[in-house]
């Protein structure tokens, strides 16, 4: 294997090209990966380097965060605190100390796990992904980009130079819980994420976002939209409980049983809806 | 491939294999045998180090990837024969039990510290969440970040 550490885009591109190419960043998957044989690459772009992939910034609407810059780095920014407390908020719950100091939001998406922390927040604000290729480059919607365990829309000579999302959430109530065997570096047996906008106890605008029970973290679009214009009331919590255990068809695994993990959904969406409720039980 | 970096204040220079992690340069190129290797996998810290001022799983960075840094390891922390504060508050309370994850508990106390000197309780279990301890002796080893961080105000 060869190490290269490529200085700026068209390096990286020139790597790219190159068959057993792989990028690497933090490291904190593709070494483990690595070490255990399901990753072989004969030349490895370490891109920590490039600057052009660095840096959080507010333009033209969007909250763009670079694809190298450390999760670190966005857990502590206040542009992220400001515009995405969600995504500084589940961020602090990813990893460790040591795992954020190295490792990169942009590449907890791209490893794409059916578990990613930080896909909640990102499918939350609507996040979308800078595709680069030799050819073109563009925008892809996360919900789209993610297409099974492991896999995304990404081909290879491709990479990612950024995400963003838009800003005009602030003021928005937000939840976000994982459930796993340990508090630091647990892969999440279930989670779920919120954001909602209440007004004059009625639900104005509500997005969910759950992990590890399906091939990809998703959004569920058909119950936000059921519940769109509904009183928080006390019997809601009980109503979104049935809607949401109905609507996801996790597996079992190594971590828990598929009924388990509905279950959890179901409590810790009635628990999230149930602490934003602006009547008593 | 040849990589030079500082580490615990001296300059180095070697050639390495591009595969070999920091944690094998350190203990195995370098014979600093003071950094452990636990899981491997980023989820016990004892191979904790700082590279370039940050807390980071030295099993999780290729050494080539640290060309040009600047490494503290657990050996970099004594001035001469005297204990940093950290690790001789480590020993008074007895933090230390089998001792394999202590180095690594060390480098995160000496991270946690580097940036808050003054840790609410809540802070030393942020600071700490990279590190196990499989003899399971949390409390002291929060009494010694507590004592340490205390006599390092102090003598400021």
């Amino acid at each position: 294997m060869r190490y290269q550490r490529v200085i700026n885009e068209s390096e990286l591109l020139d790597g790219l090209s190159q068959p057993g190419s792989l990028i690497v960043c933090g490291g904190t998957d593709v070494i483990v990966k690595m070490r255990a044989g399901m990753l072989q690459p004969t030349l490895l772009l370490d891109v920590t380097q490039i600057e052009s992939l660095h840096g959080i910034q507010v333009d033209e609407g969007h909250l763009e965060i670079g694809a190298a810059t450390l999760e670190s780095d966005i857990m502590h920014s206040p542009l992220v605190n400001q515009h995405a407390p969600l995504l500084a908020l589940v961020l602090r719950q990813l990893g460790s100390v040591q795992i954020r100091n190295r490792g990169t939001l942009a590449g907890n998406i791209v490893n794409a796990s059916p578990a990613a922390d930080g896909a909640i927040p990102l499918l939350l604000y609507e996040a979308e992904v800078q595709v680069v290729g030799p050819a073109q480059e563009q925008w892809v919607r996360l919900e789209s980009f993610f297409t099974g365990p492991g896999k995304t829309t990404l081909s290879s000579g491709e990479f990612v130079r950024a995400l963003r999302m838009p800003i005009g959430t602030d003021g928005f109530r937000t939840f976000f819980h994982k459930v796993g065997k340990r508090n630091a570096l647990t892969i999440a047996i279930a989670s779920l994420g919120l954001l909602l906008n209440i007004e004059q106890g009625a639900i104005q605008e509500i997005r969910i976002a759950v992990g590890s029970v399906a091939p990809t973290p998703r959004r569920l679009r058909k119950i936000e939209s059921q519940l769109t214009g509904r009183a928080l009331d006390a019997a809601l919590p009980l109503e979104a409980r049935d809607l949401i255990t109905g609507a996801i068809a996790p597996i079992s695994d190594i971590r828990a049983t598929a009924a388990y993990r509905r279950n959890v959904i179901g409590d810790l969406f009635a628990r999230a809806l149930r602490s934003h409720l602006t009547q008593p039980l | 491939m040849r990589i030079q970096c500082t580490v615990n204040g001296k300059s180095v220079e070697r050639d390495i294999s591009p595969d070999l992690r920091l944690l094998d340069f350190i203990r195995e190129t370098l014979q600093l045998t003071g950094t452990k290797e636990g899981c491997g996998e980023g989820e016990c810290g004892a191979c904790t180090v700082l590279l370039d001022g940050k807390a980071v799983n030295s099993c999780l960075v290729l050494a080539m990837q640290a060309d040009g840094s600047v490494i503290i390891t657990v050996e970099g922390l004594a001035d001469g024969q005297a204990l940093h504060p950290i690790q001789e508050a480590y020993v008074e309370v007895g933090a230390v039990q089998c001792g394999f994850c202590t180095p690594g508990f060390i480098m995160a106390t000496y991270a946690l510290l580097q940036d808050t000197p003054d840790p609410s309780e809540e802070e030393i279990l942020a600071g700490l969440e990279g590190n196990l301890c499989r003899c399971t002796g949390y409390s002291k080893i929060l009494d010694a970040v507590k004592l340490a961080a205390r006599r390092m105000r102090e003598s400021r």
